[in-house]
Order: structure tokens, then sequence, then C-alpha cells
């Protein structure tokens, strides 16, 4: 099936004009299936951190909201240790106006204000609840160790 | 032969010289036209006088009728058509021939002392009767047997020795005597059970030496012997020789003369081969009209209940083909009877025939056009129809012209000259401006063969004509001409406009002087308007024709009323007016009123003017109106009174031969006009792929009917008619997945149910319903709302949308916010001043360029129509309300939505809802509440795509469905074009005002939307140059006339038809069914059924819908 317009679209824009922080790249033969890297925003934990992601376009997209996974080892409440995100717009608050760019600055975002209150990871969520300064320790440590530059 | 005659004329003294023939041969020469002649006015007329005359004759012999074998005039009524279709047609001599060519015929015939004998009373028949010996002869001096032909054939002997027969001697041809005795006891026995006027026909029957039905079953009666001079019998005719001579023998019809043995052996023994030949005489009686009845109402309907009559008849006429056959007789002249047509006699042989012939149709669908037409079932296809209207146009371009008088005001084109000729002499008596030597079509000439006198053969001697009726197994010595006694005829020019009112009217003007009071209508008390033409037309096309009529005529000589409406104008004071004016009038009326007008007058003592007038000429526009005999309008219009008639339309023959019927009716053109004869004629022999039935059309339609058609060439090989060209396209649609579901459903079941009707046999049962299925289906590919019950939740479609006021709009918008109301007022604003100035605007969804924007009334959003549709859709499958893709506000639903419109209209023109100091172009919202179909979105489409190109188009949509009109009404105010509806619910005056807006010159593009039953005929439409048909048609020829209403005379663009098709539905089948030959659908398959029973070709139409690929 031939690729819908507004993926196409979406690439161009991606490549032309990326967000700060943010890379998103195609597979060269699968035009769905994106590379991705996230920078940790400054002031979090995961600052200096460079976060390998993948992300690939269902059939049904736009209708659909994309499938995004981290790859890179992350301490944080709302990403579990298979790298699955915990985020709203990526489930039921998913709309076709949203877009990769929008999904990956939200994930950015993410980054900046986890939520243990939604949590996707429990131990980790448990453990930025009880005690968040030695969490965010962890974090970083977590950052330096795997996502490194 | 000579010493033979003279002892003819001397033996024979038991029978009196018949003073009738030489009373009939004076009064060749003294009376050219004799009272005798029974006037083609009707059938009954025509036939009772000389039943009288039979009868009278019967009554007296009745006594000694073992003793009367002279057949007489007969009744059938074949025998009566040809008395007054053909004057001279008949052999029955009682009648003096009236013309000069039949004189000059039976002169040489007694030239040759062949004169046919009539009534002369004949020997009774004897026990063993010696046909060919002279002292049984049963010929009156003065007449004599002609010479037909001689037969070899092989004999077989019965006898055993020596000096029976040699090489050379004289044969005699001997046949058992028939036992009247059994025969009569039936005939009477029969007789008495059926009514009076058959009963004569039956003792009539009875006088003559026929088989009777026990004997014709009987083989061994068909023993023919050969004796000797001496009279003893040595040898018989084989099987298949005598099984037919005997019958001819028996009819009195042939003799033999001088037949001799060729070879035998010496010494005969039983079943020794003989070599005999055999010269045939034909009886003078034989041109006698046969003596039974053939054809009788009742006999037609009852189906294969063949009578003993019939029989009688039909081994006559086998067995005489059978001798022309074999004595090498072939027809000079008139139809060539093929090969079919002998094995075709025998009733079971027929219809067996049928029955492979129809199975050889379907398979042949790309078949030879000269083929299919003779295997092809009761339908006709086009090709058919170009065949049958051939003859009739084959000398037409050679027609003279005639110009029209002064009073008439426009100019006519050279093939309307001619056509006003061809009329001229039509109405005036004359004889046809066509040649109309024609010879009657059931007739075939045969040339009688050069006697050998003495081994030799006279080449100087003139061959004689003789004719045959391979129909009834008539012989004459008559020329049986085919003759037209009707003044009218039908005006079939073409499918489209050719200006047939123009025509008419100049003929109007032409011929307006009283018909000559004829001495026999001076008695009749009939109230006339002398110089009235009345116009009967369907009710759309009135007020063209009176429009016409005015526009054709120098002011004031033609007074044209309408009659037409509650308020009728008596049609009496026309008349008193008509005394006082030099102007000749017309009136118009409709079918429907003279329908309702003859209804009126069959109540008790009702009284109808326009019955009671004889009119000097009645018009018939689009005449297939009547097609069908037995509808109240078609007998209404057979009860007019009329000097002159004339059909006019462009299809005389919808799609079967009896249409033609009703048109002959109303012309009174005899003997057509009597139904039980051009049933057995013409409908019975085409459905029994007789070739002949379609070569008996093309005679009369070459006496009555004028058919021109635009690719005809004038003389100069110029096109009569130069018409811009017709592009006709098809463009295939794709149903929506939507719309797949709806229609797969109704589909399914529908099949489901036909398929079990099928299995079980049902189908005829249940047609209606099967019918209802169907045009369920043909909805459902139209648009889903049609078949879809309004209370399914569906939107009520046929509403008038909405336009929004943006004023009241933006209020509401702000009203509804609860939060931030500064900003989303501007935010508001600002999507509404884009909107104005049509700036581009991103699909958030698709990322593209907004087509049709559709705006989320809540937020202001835009998104193309069928991203946010389908982003609801997706939502509602998830079980979710539907929300604002960009800003995820809820609930949208569908029809909330706000489609943003910008019109196409000249700047000038201010859309209406908008204030124009604000904003400039004329932009504006509506609610979505119209749900399209993919047909109707292609309409749009195409509509848009015309409109840019041509901003002041005019374009015709036909459908059959008048609820789909109505949603492509809305759908067209949606887009804001401009449509004018002309359908069977609206009255004259609306569908007159309807027709004038739509022609009137606006800048603006326009739409008529037109069903077809109201408008597929007549209108004149060529203001437009595009049609769209919306459904396709089981008759093409009816697609056809709706798209000639834009493509006739008159028209200057090239005319542009569009069919839209949705792939895959019912609509691919209609056209498959459309494509085969046989398979023009009945009237029943339209959906107009009467009986709610259909016929097997029906069956098989239908089988092709449901059936599987």
């Amino acid at each position: 099936m031939a690729l819908p317009k507004r993926i196409i679209k979406e690439t161009e824009r991606l490549v032309a004009d990326p967000a700060p922080g943010i890379s998103a790249a195609p597979h060269e033969d699968n035009l769905r299936y994106f590379d991705v890297t996230i920078e940790g925003p400054d002031g979090s934990p995961f600052q200096n951190g460079v976060f390998r992601l993948e992300l690939f376009l269902p059939e049904e997209y736009p209708m659909a909201p994309p499938k995004v996974r981290f790859l890179t080892k992350i301490y944080h409440p709302n990403i579990d240790k298979l790298g699955r995100i915990c985020l709203d717009i990526l489930k039921d608050k998913w709309s076709p106006a949203l877009q990769i760019r929008t999904v990956l600055l939200s994930i950015q975002a993410l980054l900046s204000a986890p939520n243990p209150d939604d949590p996707l990871a429990t131990d980790v969520a448990k453990h930025y609840k009880e005690n968040e300064k030695d969490a965010q320790r962890v974090s970083r440590e977590w950052t330096e160790k795997y996502a490194s530059k | 032969m000579s010493n033979k005659a003279l002892f003819f004329a001397g033996s024979d003294d038991e029978i009196d010289p018949p003073p009738v023939n030489g009373a009939a041969s004076d009064a060749n020469v003294s009376q050219p036209s004799t009272p005798l002649d029974p006037r083609p006015g009707s059938p009954s007329i025509a036939a009772v006088p000389e039943k009288r005359l039979f009868l009278v004759d019967s009554d007296e012999e009745d006594a000694f009728h073992s003793a009367a074998r002279a057949p007489g005039p007969s009744v059938l009524p074949d025998d009566r058509a040809d008395h007054s279709s053909s004057d001279a047609g008949l052999p029955c001599l009682e009648e003096a021939p009236r013309t000069s060519s039949v004189n000059s015929i039976s002169s040489q015939l007694s030239d040759t002392r062949l004169s046919p004998a009539v009534s002369s009373p004949r020997p009774p028949p004897l026990k063993k009767q010696r046909l060919a010996s002279p002292e049984n002869s049963c010929h009156p001096p003065g007449m004599e047997d002609a010479y037909i032909g001689c037969i070899v054939g092989n004999a077989w002997s019965t006898v055993k020795g020596k000096g029976y027969i040699n090489p050379g001697d004289e044969v005699l041809i001997e046949r058992d005597a028939l036992e009247d005795k059994t025969g009569r006891v039936k005939g009477q026995n029969k007789a008495a059970g059926d009514k009076g006027k058959k009963r004569q026909l039956t003792l009539k029957s009875m006088m003559n030496p026929q088989p009777s039905k026990k004997f014709t079953k009987r083989k061994i009666d068909a023993v023919i012997r050969l004796t000797n001079k001496a009279g003893f019998e040595f040898g018989r005719l084989p099987q298949d020789l005598s099984v037919w001579i005997s019958r001819l023998l028996d009819l009195d019809m042939i003799t033999f003369k001088g037949s001799t043995m060729i070879d035998c052996p010496t010494v005969l023994h039983s079943g020794a081969d003989l070599v005999v030949s055999l010269s045939v005489y034909i009886r003078a009686s034989a041109f006698n009209p046969p003596s039974t009845s053939g054809i009788e109402t009742s006999k037609i309907f009852g189906l294969g209940q063949d009578t003993e009559e019939e029989t009688i008849l039909r081994e006559r006429k086998t067995a005489l083909l059978t001798l022309f056959d074999m004595l090498n007789l072939r027809p000079r002249r008139g139809a060539q009877i093929s090969r079919d047509c002998h094995v075709s006699n025998t009733g079971s042989e027929s219809r067996s025939e049928r029955s492979t012939g129809k199975k050889k149709v379907k398979t042949e669908i790309v078949g030879d056009g000269e083929e299919v037409e003779v295997e092809d079932g009761e339908e006709l296809s086009d090709n058919d129809l170009q065949l049958i209207y051939r003859k009739a146009q084959r000398n037409d371009q050679a027609l003279g012209e005639m110009d029209p008088p002064p009073t008439f005001s426009l100019t006519l084109r050279g093939y309307q000259k001619q056509a006003l000729l061809w009329m001229h002499s039509m109405e005036s008596g004359e004889k046809s401006a066509r040649d109309a030597t024609c010879m009657h079509p059931l007739w075939t000439e045969y040339a009688f063969p050069a006697e050998p006198r003495e081994g030799l053969i006279d080449l100087t001697e003139d061959e004689k004509p003789f004719y045959f009726n391979p129909y009834s197994g008539e012989l004459s010595l008559e020329f049986p001409k085919s003759e037209l006694k009707l003044k009218g005829g039908v005006l079939a020019d073409g499918k489209m406009g050719m200006g047939k009112t123009i025509m008419l009217s100049a003929l109007i003007h032409t011929n307006k002087d009283p018909e000559p009071v004829r001495p026999e209508d001076e008695g009749k008390k009939v109230r006339q308007l002398k110089l009235a033409t009345l116009v009967v037309a369907p009710a759309s096309l009135l007020l063209q024709w009176s429009e016409e009529l005015q526009r054709s005529s120098v002011p004031g000589t033609l007074r044209v009323t309408v009659w037409h409406g509650q308020n009728r104008l008596e049609l009496d004071a026309l008349h008193e007016d008509d005394e006082n004016r030099k102007s000749i009038p017309v009136v118009i009326t409709s079918y429907g009123v003279l329908a309702s007008e003859h209804a009126k007058l069959q109540k008790s003592n009702g009284q109808s003017s326009v019955f009671q007038i004889e009119w000097l000429r009645v018009i018939l526009d689009e005449a297939h109106h009547c097609k069908s005999r037995t509808s109240k309008t078609a007998r209404a219009v057979y009860a007019l009174q009329a000097k002159r008639r004339w059909a006019v339309t462009g299809t005389p023959i919808v799609n079967k031969l009896e249409d033609l019927y009703s048109l002959l009716k109303f012309l009174n053109f005899f003997p057509w006009s009597a139904y039980p004869f051009f049933r057995s004629f013409i409908t019975v022999p085409f459905l029994a792929h007789d070739p002949k039935a379609i070569e008996i059309v093309q005679v009369i339609l070459e006496s009555v009917l004028l058919r021109r058609e635009k690719s005809m060439r004038d003389s100069n090989g110029n096109r009569i008619v130069e018409l811009p060209a017709k592009e006709v396209s098809i463009e295939k649609l794709q149903f929506t997945p939507a719309e797949r579901i709806i229609y797969d459903s109704i589909y399914g079941t529908a099949k489901r149910n036909f398929d079990q009707l099928n299995a079980k046999g049902l189908v005829g049962k249940n047609y209606t319903h099967v019918l209802a299925m169907l045009m369920r289906l043909r909805r459902a590919v139209l648009h889903p709302s049609l078949v879809v019950n309004p209370d399914d939740g569906s939107q009520d479609c046929s509403s008038k949308p909405k336009a929004v006021d943006l004023d009241t709009l933006i209020p509401d918008v702000l009203k509804d916010s609860n939060c931030e109301e500064g900003s989303k007022n501007a935010f508001a604003e600002s999507v509404l001043a884009n909107l104005a100035n049509a700036s581009d605007v991103e699909c958030p969804i698709c990322l593209d360029v907004v087509e049709t924007p559709l705006i989320i009334p809540r937020c202001m959003h835009q998104c193309c129509r069928d991203c946010i549709v389908g982003h609801l859709t997706a939502c509602s499958e998830r079980g979710e309300e539907g929300r604002c893709p960009t800003c995820s506000q809820g609930p949208v639903k569908e029809i909330e939505l706000m489609e943003v419109v910008r019109s196409k209209n000249v700047l000038e023109e201010q859309s209406p809802f908008f204030d124009s100091n604000k904003i400039q172009a004329a932009i504006s919202l509506r609610r979505n509440d119209f749900r399209s179909s993919t047909k109707l979105d292609a309409l749009l489409q195409n509509l848009r795509r015309l409109q840019d190109q041509d901003p002041y188009f005019r374009a015709i949509v036909f459908s059959q469905f008048t609820s789909f009109l109505s949603l492509i009404s809305t759908a067209l105010d949606r887009e804001r074009l401009t449509w004018y509806r002309f359908d069977g619910t609206m009255d004259t005056k609306k569908r007159n005002a309807a027709i004038t807006e739509f022609r009137q010159n606006e800048r603006k593009p326009k739409i008529l939307l037109i069903s077809l039953k109201a408008g597929g005929v007549g209108l004149n439409l060529t203001t437009a140059n595009h049609v769209f048909m919306m459904d396709c048609w089981w008759n093409t020829a009816t697609e056809h006339q709706a798209i000639d209403r834009v493509h006739r005379l008159g028209q200057e663009k090239t005319v542009y038809v569009k069919h839209f098709i949705v792939e895959d539905t019912v609509e691919g089948r209609i056209l498959q069914i459309q494509k085969r030959k046989t398979a023009i659908v009945k009237e029943a398959f339209r959906g107009t059924q009467q009986s709610g029973k259909g016929d097997s070709e029906s069956l098989e139409n239908l089988k092709v819908i449901f059936g599987d690929d």
C-alpha cells in the first residue's frame, strides 16, 4: 500500500525543520518505522542524556496513534523497563490532528515532568513518591550509564 | 391434351356449362367496379354479405349436399382480407375483377381455355372415382385444368404376371372415394355445439369431399392406385408421394392426365419397381377459395387445438408446397418461402423449433443480424427494427418535394417538403407518392410452365402467372395487389426532432379543403367541423404544439384551441365561429382528456362532443402512447371519427411488432386493423420465427409509413439533417465502503429471496414482489436514503438545507465559549475572515489544503469533509464521542458541522446571507445535514467542472425516480445552482412554466431535472447541450429518445451525454441485458406490469440480474 500523503508530508517536515533536541528518521526499507532520539531536557534528571526510541506508524494512522517505545533504558515512573510509555495522547487522547512531532515533544515534556500518580513502572513511581531526590539521583545515574552521548 | 379437352367438353353433359363464367367475363368488361365489392370499412361488414350469399346457397343445397361439390365462396378471414385490402386479390370470380391488369390476365387464361369454375355443381363423388378417366371428369366444358408440371417417380407393383402394363403405356391414377358418412356425422355433431356462424362453415365443409378427421388419421387412405387402360390396378404410388398427392386429389386440387409408364419389368411381381411419369394438372377448382374456415379468433387463442378445418387447410397448404417443390416450381415474385416454413407447418414442429430457436438466441449474443432476426423472440432488437424500416425507406431519396402555401410562414427543409408531398398525396387519395405496385405481402407469384404438346414445348408462348398464398394455401389467377384505402399514414421520422410538428402544420395549411361529401355519408347526421384538425398529444406537449403551430402560420390563418383542463370550451362553439372566420381551426387536446371524455361517452347516454364531431383530420402525436390496444387511451383514440388520420411517432415499433397494430387500428388500415388478422399473419408467424412476418410488416410499412433518419442523405448525398455531434460517455463509479455495505445487504436479501422462489418455480407467481426487490436495488444504487427508512436514524435528506447566517453564528460561538472570550472571538473572526479571503487552509488531519472545508461550530476548527467524517467514524467505532481533532472539544456530531460554500456566482450577485460591506466574496456556511451518494457526488463534480468551463451552462438530468430527483434538487440547492423540475406529479401549467423558465436566456447556469416518464418524449430542449443519465433504463430506445430531446433539430452545439454507472451493482447486469439482442425488456419488466406475472423472457432476464457471475 502506498504511503499516505500525510506521512510523507510529516517526514519531510521533520527532516526539514526538526524540533530542538529531537531527531526522527525513517528506515529506508520501511517508511513507517522511525529511529528517534530525544535529548534529555535541561534541568531534568535526564539532562545530557540522549535517548533512543523507536516509532511505528500503524496502518490506521492518523486515525490511530503511532506506537512509540524507548530503546534506551530509563528510570522514569511513566516508562517501564520494556521502554513502554504511559502517555494519554498515545492512548485515548489521541487525535488525528496530532503528529509525530507533537508526540515526540510530548514525550520530551514527560521527561521534564514525570507523573508518578499515573505510573507504569510502579516501583519507580513508588520511589519517586517516597523519596523524589533519591529517585532523581537514580535517574541521573541511569542517564549517565545508559544514555550518555 | 387437346383431344382430352374436347372429350371433356362433349362428354360431360350431366353438368351445365357454367354460365357463371360467361357472366363473370362479361362483368369483367362491362363493370369495372362492382357494388359487391366490400369496403374496407370493417371486417364484419366485409364478411357478412359473403356469408349470406353462401348461406342461401348452402341451405338450398343442403338436401343434396352429397351432390354439391362446388366450393363456394368461403368465409376464411384471410380470404375476406384479400377481398378488401387488395381488390383483385381473390380467386373468387363471382366478383368481377376491377382492374385492367386482371382483365388481361383472365382473358389470357381463357385463351388457353383455363378459366376457373366457380360454384358450378359437380357430380357426386363416386365410390371408385377414376380421377383421370374421361367418363368421370367433373369438369364442365369450357374449363380446363392447367398443366403445372411433371413428376417422375417410383411406384411399386401390386400384381404378378405379364401384360398388365408396358413402358410407354398410359397410366391412370385412381383414388378411393371418400366415405362421406363419417365425416358428415362428425361434422354435424361438432356443429351442434358451436355457434351459428361456425355451423355454417362446418356444413359448408361437409359439402366438399374433404377427408374427415378420422380419415386423415388413417394412413391406409393415402393409397393411390395405378391402373391400366382397362381399369385394372397393377400398382401403387409409394407412401412419400401418395401421402400428399392423395390430399390434393381429395381436395380436387389436381388431376393427372397423360401419365405414362416409363419403365417397368415385362413380368411384374409384387413389389417390383416401376418408374412412372405423372403429368400434373392443377384443376380450375383449386383456384376457388379453400372452403374451410382457417382462422377464428377463438381458435387462435385456443392453444394448439387445431380444428378439423384448420387441419385440412394446413394439409392443403403443406401438400401444395410439397407439390411445387417436387415440380420445381419456384415463385417468380413475392416473398421467398424458406424451407423452415415447410417444416413449421405442423404445429408440434413449429413449437419445438421455437424452443430450440430460443436456446440458440440465448447463446448467440453477437450473432449475424440477419439470422438473429429470424430466431428472435417476440421482442425486436434495434437491428431488426432497422431492417423492418429499410424497405419503407428505400425510395425515399427520390421522393418529390412540395412547397407549402403562403399562409405557412416558415421555410421548410428539403426533406420536410418531401414529407409534405407524401402526406398530401396520402390524404388526397392520389396514388401514393411511392410506387404502389406491391404485391400483397402474403402472396407469391408462380408461372405456369409450358405444357409439352406432342412432346414439344412451345417456347414462344407467354408464361401465365398464377398466385399462391403460402399462408392460407390459397391459389389465385388474379394479381393480388397490396393497396391502400385509408387517408393518412404514419409519419415516423427519426427518433429526434426533425420538425414533425412543422411538417404537419404545413400539411394543415396545404390540405384545408373539406373532403367531398361521399354519397353514402349524406344520410348520416354527423356534426362536422368541416376544416378542423384535432391534434392529440401528451399533456406535456400541448403548449409546444400550440406555439409551434402559431409560429409557423401567418397570423390569422390558423386558430388554435388548446382543449384541456377543467374548463374546456364547448367544441360546438368553435364550430359556429368557424362559419364566420376564414381561419383554419385546430383543436389540441391530450390523451388524458380524450380517455376521460371517452369514459364519459361510455356511461349511459353520455355525450362527448369530441367523439361526435367528424374531424377533417386527426393527428396523434407521439402515437406510441396508445400502443397497447386494450388501454383506455387506445380505445378512445379508435373511437374518434375522422376523414384523415395521422399517427406521428418516432418509434412506431417500440419493441414488439404488435406495437404497430394499434397504429394500424387507428388508421383503419384494413385488413391489418382486424386484430385476429394481424395476429395470425404477423404476431404468430413471428413467434414461430417465420421471416415472412417481418416481410409482411415491411410491406405494410411501405404503404403507410414515412420514416427518415438524421443519418439519411438526400438525392445530392447531403445529410438531410445536419445535427451537431453527440458524445456519449459512461462514467463508472465505485461505491464508498458504507454504500457498498448497504447495497450488498439489500442485494443479498433479494438474491436469497429470488433463489428460493426460483428453486420452487414460484418466481412467476411472485413476479410483482421480485420486481419490487429489483426496484429497491436500483434505488440503492442511486442513494442509500432511497432505501433506508427515515426512522432508521438517517436524516431527512429532502429537507431544505438551512443556510447559516454568519452573523448569528458568531454570537453563538461567543455564547458557547466559557473561557478566553476575547481570544476565542478573535479566532472565530479570523477564521471567518480567512474564509472570506478564500485563503488556503491546511487540514489538520491530512495536512493538505482543505478542498471542501467543514467547520466545527464549537471551536471553528476546519477539516476536510472526508477527514473529519473519517475521524468521527473512527471515534464512534471506538465507542467514544466525536471530538475536534485539533482541540479535543466535544462532542462533535457530523450533522452539526458547517460546510463552507464558496459561491461561484458572479460577483455582483451578493449572497443574501452576508452583509455586503463586511465580506466581498459570496461565502456562506450551511449545516452538513445532507448525505450525498456516489452518484450524486459524481453529478455534482461534473456540474462544478462544467461551470468552470461554461458559467452559463444548461444541463438536463434524467432519472426514473422522482425521489432521487428530489435529492438531486436538494444537492443543487446546496451548490447554489438554479434548477427546474419536470415530472409526472406536476400539472401541465407547472410543467410549462418550468420549461419556459429553463429556456429563458439568463446569465447563470440552469439545470432541468426530468423524470423519464414525464419528459422522455416530445419536449424540445435544445437550449441545453449536456445530458446526465443518473440511472439506466431497460430499454435503450427509451434512453435514446430522452437524449433526443436535446439532440434534435435546433441544437447548435455538440451534445454531451454522460451515463453514471456504479460498478458491481445491478446496473451492470442491466447493461448486460440491454446488450442481449433478444432482451429488450417488456413493459411489465419496466415496472408497470398489468398482470403481475412475468413471461419466460422476463424471467430469464431476472436470472441474469440475480445470477452468479
